[in-house]
């Protein structure tokens, strides 16, 4: 008897709860899409590319193997679950990874990977000669082109005279393999600028620096590129995580724009704020390897391809184009 | 379906020489009320699940109204109080003898096809919320399968495999490059403004904001420093640091060989091994000299590397130990 009043009051509920417009810009223009019928302003084509490519594997660009640090300053902001994600990719995408988890006290890289109870040894237990590097290499059993390498157990003390001479020493390792040498060495750093920060940094070439669009992480963002840059890195590319449109078009949040606009880095990639992170940290199994992908994990993915690629966002997703809905939408059509 | 349902109804009782007398009527009686119960248990329904807006939609589709919601919600409410007033007319209209005669057969009726579909309608949300929260992939029933819960009421996910990553149906870039689709929306894209020169304003910018050079010697507070090390390059550690530790009980050189070997036994497994080998030619030596039993104490001396080396094992293994490490979940997923 009600029905008719609740029919036409929900459009279509999933599409507000499930895919929020990902990513809103600065232009004024895009800042209306509440009028009905929003006709898009033609953009100039000239400087727009495709932000998404698929169909062929990414060409690999630098040296191998790349030591890739994953920082942010602050802490909670997703380089953990960076890391996963992006590593994960780069194995599925044909290379090899080694993962390495430089959260000396609060380690959790192998939780979010589902690895944790194949960690038996880790790179203290090499150092004092319990074991060999070899043995501390967990090989993911989904994709054997992907290894983690645990710094510490969580009770254990490094001797953090060589923190950063130990890491160096594993990538020489590393490098000097029987089955060669990985294509890309990620690094899991821990918050702040400590000492496990100065261990992390050590071995790296380039930077993937880990933001969320709020001016406390805006600040240590800038403050870590500013010393990773004295350190002499100087590739240095941003992930703007946990980014939420319906904040942004409340004005109550930074568009990405805006925080490339404050931190002057190039952008790696930019990453919704997705439920989904929560339950693949569950269930051990990172976003990427979702099935249906999550946006999230498309995001992760086109992420790692550009850092295959040493590519940047040349465009970020608006908004939704608006579609005009039929009237049998709701039965999915 | 009251609403087409209504004038027939009233096309019927109005022309009541037509049909059988009481036979007509009665059955139209038990009708109505039967489908006056059906209605009612529906905006019932309506109420707990409006997302299962399907129902809805057959519901409006068969009262045939594109017009106006509001119109339609007044035609129903309207045509659900013409129902009753011409139920209550048709009452009055019948001789009372039929009318109690009749009267108990229909609501009994109507009540118990009203129980029952109410038990219906629980029983099946009940048992779609079950079936829903235990294929959900991601839920805390992951926990518990990879041992991080204790539980074993919940259920345990089914694996997943992905396909190829170089083909992805969900994804697709628009003809103009303007837009993008994903996961079956279209989204338009914006221009990335930043450009080199300010890049490098920015990096001018910190490269004065901040000085700092990668601390290389680490000293606990309260150490003095050695005179050949350029102080910006100590870090201090305060003596109490959760997890770092600044006296190196391993040497440099030793650790480093450590981590470039390749193959055979570790150091310290093999120094570990070669002290036992001493401790147990000495110890037969010893027993062929003196011909003595074997002294528990000593039996128990030569487990100990062994002990040593299990608890290790064991340390980093988490709360988990049910699921051992050769049944670890990846191992449980492959096909
Ligand atoms: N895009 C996202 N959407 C929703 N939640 C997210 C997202 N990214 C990260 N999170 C959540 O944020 C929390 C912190 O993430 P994560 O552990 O990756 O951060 P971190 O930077 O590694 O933290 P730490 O500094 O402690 O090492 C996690 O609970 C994770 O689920
Ligand atoms: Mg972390």
């Amino acid at each position: 008897m009600l029905s008719p009043q609740l029919l036409p009051k929900t459009p279509n509920p999933l599409s507000s709860i499930y895919t929020p417009n990902p990513f809103k810009s600065l232009n004024p223009k895009t800042l209306k899409p509440s009028k009905p019928n929003f006709k898009p302003k033609p953009h100039n084509p000239t400087t727009i590319q495709s932000v998404l490519q698929w169909n062929r594997k990414p060409q690999l660009a630098g040296d191998t193997p790349r030591v890739v640090v994953i920082t942010s300053g602050k802490g909670g902001v997703g380089k953990t679950t960076t890391t996963a994600n992006v590593g994960l990719s780069l194995a599925r995408l044909g290379f090899s990874v080694v993962a390495i988890d430089a959260d000396v006290g609060l380690r959790n890289l192998d939780l979010l990977l589902g690895l944790e109870n194949r960690v038996n040894y880790t790179v203290v237990e090499v150092l004092n000669g319990d074991c060999r590097l070899d043995q501390a290499l967990v090989r993911d059993k989904r994709w054997s082109n992907f290894e983690l390498l645990c710094i510490s157990k969580p009770r254990s003390k490094l001797p953090i005279g060589f923190g950063g001479k130990a890491l160096t020493w594993l990538v020489d390792a590393l490098k000097a393999r029987e089955e060669g040498s990985p294509d890309f060495i990620l690094i899991d750093c821990p918050a702040g600028i400590d000492a496990g920060f100065i261990t992390a940094i050590a071995p790296a070439n380039e930077a993937v620096l880990v933001t969320t669009p709020d001016i406390t992480s805006l600040r240590d963002a800038d403050r870590v590129t500013g010393l990773l840059e004295c350190d002499g890195i100087k590739d240095i590319k941003m992930i703007v995580n946990r980014v939420r449109t319906d904040m942004i078009k409340g004005e109550d949040m930074m568009s990405v724009l805006d925080v490339q606009e404050m931190l002057g880095l190039a952008l790696l990639g930019v990453i919704p704020e997705d439920s989904e992170v929560i339950r693949s940290t569950n269930r051990g199994y990172p976003l990427v390897l979702n099935k249906p992908p999550t946006l999230a994990g498309l995001a992760f993915e086109q992420a790692a391809w550009r850092l295959v690629e040493q590519d940047s966002m040349q465009a970020v997703v608006v908004e939704e184009e608006p579609k005009k809905r039929g009237f049998f939408s709701f039965f999915g059509g | 379906m009251a609403l087409v349902w209504n004038p027939q109804f009233h096309s019927i009782s109005s022309q009541p020489s037509i049909c059988g007398w009481k036979h007509g009527i009665s059955s139209n009686i038990l009708e109505h009320r039967r489908e006056l119960g059906l209605s009612y248990s529906r905006y019932n329904w309506v109420q707990q699940r409006t997302a299962r807006s399907f129902l809805f939609r057959a519901l409006s589709k068969s009262a045939n109204s594109d017009e106006d919601k509001v119109v339609k919600t007044e035609t129903e409410i309207n045509g659900w109080k013409n129902s009753i007033g011409k139920l209550q007319e048709t009452i009055k209209s019948f001789p009372p003898v039929v009318f109690v005669m009749k009267k108990d057969v229909g609501i009994n009726f109507a009540i118990g096809l009203c129980v029952a579909t109410t038990i219906l309608v629980v029983a099946v949300r009940v048992y779609v919320a079950r079936k829903v929260s235990s294929s959900r992939p991601g839920s805390v029933a992951d926990l518990v399968r990879r041992g991080q819960l204790r539980s074993d009421r919940r259920g345990i996910s089914s694996p997943l495999k992905y396909e190829d990553p170089f083909n992805n149906p969900l994804v697709k870039v628009g003809k103009s490059n303007s837009t993008v689709e994903m996961c079956g929306k279209v989204y338009r894209l914006a221009p990335v403004t930043l450009t080199k020169e300010q890049q490098a304003i920015h990096q001018k910018r910190r490269s004065r904001a901040y000085q700092w050079k990668r601390p290389t010697m680490f000293l606990k507070e309260g150490d003095s420093i050695p005179s050949d090390v350029d102080p910006d390059t100590v870090r201090w550690i305060p003596a109490n640091h959760p997890f770092a530790t600044t006296a190196s009980e391993i040497d440099e050189g030793l650790a480093q060989n450590n981590v470039y070997q390749k193959h055979g036994v570790p150091f310290r497994i093999q120094a570990e091994h070669e002290a036992l080998q001493r401790k147990l030619e000495a110890l037969q030596s010893e027993q062929k000299l003196n011909k003595l039993v074997i002294d528990p104490t000593n039996a128990k001396d030569f487990e100990r590397p062994f002990k040593h080396l299990t608890s290790h094992e064991q340390a980093g293994q988490g709360p988990s130990n049910r699921i051992g490490s050769d049944s670890s979940p990846e191992e449980m997923q492959k096909p």
